[in-house]
């Protein structure tokens, strides 16, 4: 029998395939959370109110889709940890892998997820107005096209950028179950720490590093150049893991 | 399957005097293909090596002989070399095994060749 | 051309050594029984042979290759065995569709009449199935991968025993009609001893035997009489295995090379000479001592 002679590129796009099927309930994990977090916008972020010297009243209500960006953001940190767990990384091994492709087609599916994420964030704050508009008969302030395109464009992007993070977060919980201690602690410590001593913290830098970025195209560099950097770290590391169970 | 695996005979000596019994039985003339290793591992259910190793054991004694890449073919007078072959062997082993039965349960060599002479072939066959 | 080289293997887990300085080669087309106790270290092998873990020390080539997190040796090994986590979303028809994708020389047609004779529903969840079933599963999965290397562990856990033969028939059949490297270790020996070509003996992760089944069978003999008479026979040859019958008679093991002289001689001196079945002569050389259990129940 002949060797078969296989490529990389090929491998990966079999795996991703693969996983676009195999992984498929996490697809519905996001439809929940998303609608969890419609549901928890309904009470609103925030609200004004105000009145003339007269009979005009004004009430505002803010809503926002803010809750289920956030959702998204946090699913997307769990949904890369997930990946990296033995269940989902051993299902590669079965069939043709090794662990450079097995790390390329998880970043290609957590990439894919981020972009269905964005998509369904932005559709969830429509549906949000909707629900809104029918409750409180008022008219929704809707955003211009292209302003639902930008969102949705840098929700991707922080999503994804959340996924690098779960995804080297897992990959280090799987060299070290240590790490299942040491990262929550210095993650809170820090914060704690710094909150004590009064100064901005280091949580707080990073945070205003991504979030208050005014230029489009720096944000979009310093996102891929950080996603990237996690991303790497976590495939260096995770070359030397077995299989095992 | 087909064959006594209580161990006493290996599996490809049990395989060559069936294939040697086939010849005998004349399913196979001179000069013609016998089955390949191949076929007799479909056949029998074990590992064509073993199969191979029968069929070498009738190749060795010149009942059967090779032709480059067409496979094992069955030699002139391979059914004249089987019947001396069991003569001399087999049947004079037999011979030497039936004597010593009957030195240990005190049978003389008279009465021996009294019950070869009354043993009826038909009777042995069933 | 080896498949498989390996050289003073060795693989520590948490201070224990599951294989222990092995070496062997397997060469090419050849069905290998890998044959030990529980523990001996056959899964622990053929993952590294697999490229799952990595080994401690030694050398393993497989396809020429070392084997861990090369994508050409993952590409031409399918490794089969009860411990596998196959996807819970996907149903039995979209594994097999995905093995398919994976595997150029795939024979869907097979795969399909294969499932079909072991009435396993396609649209089933591997994680529903019995232990027989999924056994049977992989099965399938791995024959009409048509992989060079195959290598099959404990493949017929929980099968019934038609199952069980049905399988060897498929295996030889495929065997026979695509010729490929396969591994087999099983504890079933003398259930696929007809089906091997080979078989290699580990027992604390060494090798302790490896060679053709046939030779095996007559490799040892059994020697069974009179106590005084047996030991005289065996002064200088080691005994594999021993126990005692009755008052002052003994059934030993030993290596066959005697003579068919002397062993007719034997013969005449009382003794009953006896063939030793592989799978009972595996058990007695992987054994701790030579009276194997019934030592437990001698001591004291």
């Amino acid at each position: 029998m002949s060797l078969t002679k296989v490529s990389l590129i090929d491998v990966v796009k079999k795996q991703y395939i693969y996983k676009l099927k195999a992984y498929s309930q996490v697809f519905m994990s996001l439809i929940f959370l998303q609608l969890l977090a419609v549901l928890f916008s309904m009470n609103g972020v925030g609200s004004m109110g105000g009145s003339t010297g007269g009979s005009v009243e004004l009430q505002v209500k803010y809503f926002s889709a803010d809750f289920v960006a956030a959702f998204t953001m946090l699913w997307g940190f769990i949904t890369a940890i997930l990946i990296t767990t033995k269940a989902y990384r051993n299902d590669d091994f079965v069939f043709v892998a090794n662990r450079i492709s097995s790390n390329l087609s998880n970043a290609v599916f957590l990439l894919t997820a981020s972009v269905v994420g964005g998509i369904t964030a932005m559709l969830s704050s429509y549906l949000l107005k909707v629900i809104v508009n029918y409750f409180f008969k008022s008219t929704p302030i809707l955003d211009a096209p292209i302003e639902l395109l930008l969102g949705i464009f840098s929700t991707i992007l922080y999503v994804f950028l959340f996924c690098a993070l779960g995804y080297l977060v897992g990959t280090l919980v799987q060299i070290s179950k240590a790490f299942t201690v040491l990262l929550p602690a210095a993650f809170f410590g820090t914060l704690i720490l710094e909150g004590l001593s009064g100064k901005a913290g280091t949580v707080a830098n990073v945070f205003d590093f991504f979030f208050t970025e005014s230029s489009l195209v720096l944000f979009i560099v310093k996102i891929i150049v950080s996603a990237g950097l996690l991303f790497s770290g976590a495939f260096v590391l995770s070359n030397r893991l077995e299989v095992r169970g | 399957m087909l064959f006594n695996l209580d161990g006493t005979k290996p599996i490809y000596i049990q395989l060559s005097e069936w294939l040697e019994n086939e010849i005998l039985n004349g399913n196979f003339e001179s000069d013609q293909k016998i089955y390949s290793q191949y076929q007799l591992a479909e056949i029998f259910n074990i590992n064509p090596a073993t199969a191979a190793k029968g069929l070498n054991i009738l190749a060795d004694e010149q009942i059967l002989y090779k032709k480059r890449g067409l496979g094992m073919f069955v030699a002139n007078s391979a059914k004249e070399m089987i019947l001396a072959k069991r003569k001399n062997q087999t049947l004079k082993r037999l011979v030497q095994e039936i004597v010593l039965e009957a030195g240990r349960l005190q049978v003389s060599k008279e009465e021996l060749i009294e019950m070869i002479k009354t043993a009826d072939i038909g009777e042995a066959e069933k | 051309m080896s498949v498989i080289e390996c050289s003073g293997l060795t693989k520590v887990y948490g201070g224990a050594k599951a294989l222990n300085n092995l070496s062997f080669k397997i060469e090419e087309n050849k069905i290998t029984g890998l044959i030990g106790r529980n523990g001996a270290g056959k899964t622990t092998l053929l993952k590294i042979i697999a490229g799952l873990l990595k080994e401690t020390s030694g050398e393993l080539k497989v396809f020429s290759e070392k084997p861990f997190n090369s994508l050409q040796v993952s590409a031409n090994v399918i490794f089969l065995h009860d411990q596998m986590n196959l996807p819970t979303a996907l149903n039995l028809k979209e594994l097999l569709e995905t093995a398919a994708s994976f595997y150029p020389n795939w024979d869907r047609e097979l795969a399909d009449r294969l499932l079909d004779y072991f009435s396993l529903n396609p649209l089933q969840h591997y994680n529903g199935l019995s232990k027989g079933m999924k056994s049977t599963f992989n099965m399938i999965l791995g024959l009409s991968a048509r992989v060079p290397l195959t290598m099959l562990d404990e493949p017929t856990s929980g099968m019934d025993a038609a199952v069980r033969k049905d399988f060897y028939r498929a295996l030889l059949k495929e065997y026979l009609a695509y010729p490929r490297t396969i591994i087999i270790s099983s504890h079933h020996l003398s259930e696929i001893e007809d089906l091997l070509e080979d078989i290699l003996l580990v027992k604390e992760g060494k090798e302790i035997l490896h060679m053709p089944v046939d030779i095996l069978k007559e490799w040892a003999i059994g020697l069974q009489g009179k106590t005084t008479v047996i030991d005289e026979w065996t002064q200088n040859t080691e005994v594999i295995y021993t126990k005692s019958i009755g008052i002052d008679q003994s059934y030993v093991v030993v290596r066959n090379h005697f003579s068919e002289t002397e062993w007719q001689r034997a013969r005449n001196a009382g003794i009953d000479l006896t063939p030793v079945t592989s799978s009972d002569l595996c058990v007695y050389l992987t054994s701790k001592t030579k009276g194997g259990i019934d030592d437990v129940f001698n001591k004291g």
